[in-house]
């Protein structure tokens, strides 16, 4: 009897294992890693996979002399022009790779955009919207002054666990403007049934200078922001005007609604050294802050507030020559960051500028 | 497969030439039997897709099958049967899988889809009531065959596990790549409440009223609605009860 069991065990798992076919063609078409000589940087390179971006934050000169970039791809997969290959940025330089995937039914054209903030001032005139091949999302994000990419927020992330109307995205424009058309509108929104299996029940508003990877979404969502942008030199202050309203219930990560606890907004500029950006676990706390400007009073503003704040040196002051990093942040809940925060509040942010010493 | 229809045809091909037939006076008779037992098996694909890698552990659940027998023996060697069974049906299994697509929908309305390449974990246990019906071949005292077909209808599901090591592509290959250390899967209520299929069994007479019995019984519906798309194949319910037959 137990004999007979065992080779019916054995032959069902015998059976099973010899019907595992030849395994399928690689159907990625990524562009894995793309190296520059660190010297040409003035920050690291980073691959925008969602929109198929390869920013690159270049010193004047590696700018005018071009870069020979090494890239590597999904296994398997090819990549046009080939790494290796010099890349300049006059009329005539390459303006897209394309990947083809191992199994050859795929192809992902990457865009290469040179990311380079001339003017700190920021009016949140112009946005993008942004979507994917075959998604059926569409959320808004500022658009930078020659149409590049700076600005960044969790809208991606959001839109993954299944949100997809414009309005429906922390970050959207509003034609509530302090000047010009537009500003820009930060909304804490609620959390849905699939953000409830990672134990995520608000979606905190947020919006920042740099880019937002989805890779690290459900092992730890602070690595997700990567703030930042390349800055010169050394900053006096932090300007702007807001407008904030807190929802009427500030709640807890697990959803307990907290009597008599009002939700605050947060605003605030840090300026670190480094090429490498900072993540929302450590912007306040890593030791290669520079200084930081933050917004001390974050309750509620139902009018136009100018702010106006000095950069409090906390660090090293930099070397003349070093690279150094600006990060923005904006959210419209302080705890967003531990998804604390009250459903609804609201956080306009217009003009905001950096003004240099 | 291939080798549980062998294992079976050796069960039927011991029998061949054991006895003569003493064909005197039968007179058609009820056979009442208490059947006990135990399903090993996999609710699995039948034809393996590409996206599935290795299967790197299988076991069985703890699945008892206890039911009651009706046989109706209209001649010596030929007749049929009816039976009411409550049968658990499950296992567990770890595969490794790549490029796997998945759509998962929740209940407010949200909807994911995407590509995993990872590690899955999965442990099915599910009980139905099932109703076997079988035409009955009985060569001697001590054989019986008996092949036909099953309706069952499921009053407790469970589908669950987990997704590790390894990482979802939103929408598609080329979509936002998340990793994912651990994440959990239950779809146990998506599951199809109605089940059929063939079977076929086998048993050798141990006693003057006892039998123990092998019975195959192959599900011919997949076990998950076609609208269902969490695994983009369909999976059937392939069981061997193991166990044994009481006359009474």
């Amino acid at each position: 009897m137990n004999l007979r069991k065992l080779c019916c065990l054995a032959a069902i798992l015998g059976s099973l294992q010899s019907c595992i076919k030849d395994a399928p063609q690689n159907p990625e078409a990524d562009i894995v890693s793309f190296t520059v000589n660190k010297d040409d940087l003035t920050g690291d390179v980073y691959i925008d996979q969602t929109n198929a971006k390869i920013r690159l934050y270049l010193k004047e000169e590696a700018f005018q002399k071009g870069i020979v970039p090494t890239i590597t791809v999904s296994a398997g997969g090819q990549v046009s022009p080939a790494s290796g290959d010099s890349l300049k940025f006059d009329n005539n330089g390459i303006k897209k790779y394309v990947v083809t995937s191992n199994n050859g039914a795929n192809k992902k054209t990457y865009t290469v955009e040179v990311i380079n903030i001339g003017t700190w001032k920021f009016d949140f005139e112009k946005w993008d919207t942004l979507s994917y091949e075959g998604a059926d999302f569409h959320y808004l994000n500022p658009a930078g002054e020659d149409g590049h990419s700076v600005w960044a927020s969790g809208n991606i992330g959001i839109a993954i666990t299944g949100v997809t109307e414009i309005a429906d995205f922390p970050l959207h424009a509003t034609a509530n403007a302090y000047e010009g058309k537009y500003a820009a509108e930060i909304e804490t929104r609620p959390g849905n049934a699939l953000s409830g299996w990672m134990n995520i029940h608000i979606f905190p508003g947020s919006m920042f200078l740099g880019n937002f990877t989805t890779d690290s979404m459900m092992q730890n969502p602070l690595k997700c922001p990567q703030f930042g942008q390349p800055y010169r030199g050394m900053p006096k202050s932090f300007t702007g005007y807001y407008k904030y309203q807190p929802g009427a219930k500030f709640q807890d990560r697990n959803e307990n609604i907290i009597a008599g606890k009002t939700d605050a907004c947060a605003i605030y500029a840090v300026l670190y050294n480094g090429t490498e950006r900072l993540d929302a676990t450590n912007i306040l706390t890593s030791e290669r802050i520079i200084a930081t400007a933050i917004l001390p009073d974050g309750s509620a503003k139902a009018d136009w507030t100018h702010f106006d704040i000095p950069f409090k040196v906390t660090g090293t002051p930099v070397a003349p020559n070093a690279q150094v990093m600006m990060a923005i942040i904006a959210s419209s809940s302080s705890e967003g960051d531990f998804y604390r925060g009250a459903i609804g509040s609201k956080l306009v942010l217009d003009n905001i500028e950096i003004v240099h010493e | 497969m291939l080798g549980m229809l062998t294992a079976a045809t050796q069960l039927f091909a011991q029998n061949n030439g054991n006895e003569q037939t003493k064909n005197n006076d039968f007179k058609p008779l009820l056979e009442h039997r208490i059947l006990a037992g135990f399903n090993f098996g996999a609710t699995a694909p039948v034809n393996f897709p590409n996206t599935i890698r290795k299967i790197n552990g299988y076991w069985p659940q703890f699945c008892p099958s206890l039911g009651y027998e009706l046989s109706y023996r209209a001649t010596k060697k030929w007749g049929a049967s009816v039976a009411v069974k409550m049968d658990y049906k499950g296992m567990g299994t770890k595969d490794e899988v790549q490029y796997f697509p998945t759509i998962i929908t929740t209940s407010d309305g949200g909807r994911f889809a995407g590509t995993f390449s990872g590690q899955n974990q999965t442990t099915v246990r599910n009980a139905y009531v099932s109703f076997p019906v079988s035409a009955v071949f009985t060569p001697n005292d001590n054989w019986r065959f008996s092949l036909g077909g099953y309706v069952a209808w499921l009053f407790s599901s469970n589908f669950y596990g987990t997704v590790s090591d390894g990482y979802i592509r939103n929408g598609g290959p080329l979509g936002a790549k998340i990793i994912i250390t651990e994440a959990t899967f239950d779809f146990g209520k998506e599951m199809r409440t109605f089940d059929c299929g063939l079977q076929a069994g086998a048993s050798r007479r141990v006693g003057k009223k006892l039998s123990v019995m092998g019975n195959l019984s192959w599900g011919l519906r997949p076990v998950f609605p076609g609208d269902f798309k969490g695994m983009d194949f369909p999976m059937y319910n392939i069981y061997l009860t193991l166990g044994v037959a009481y006359k009474i």
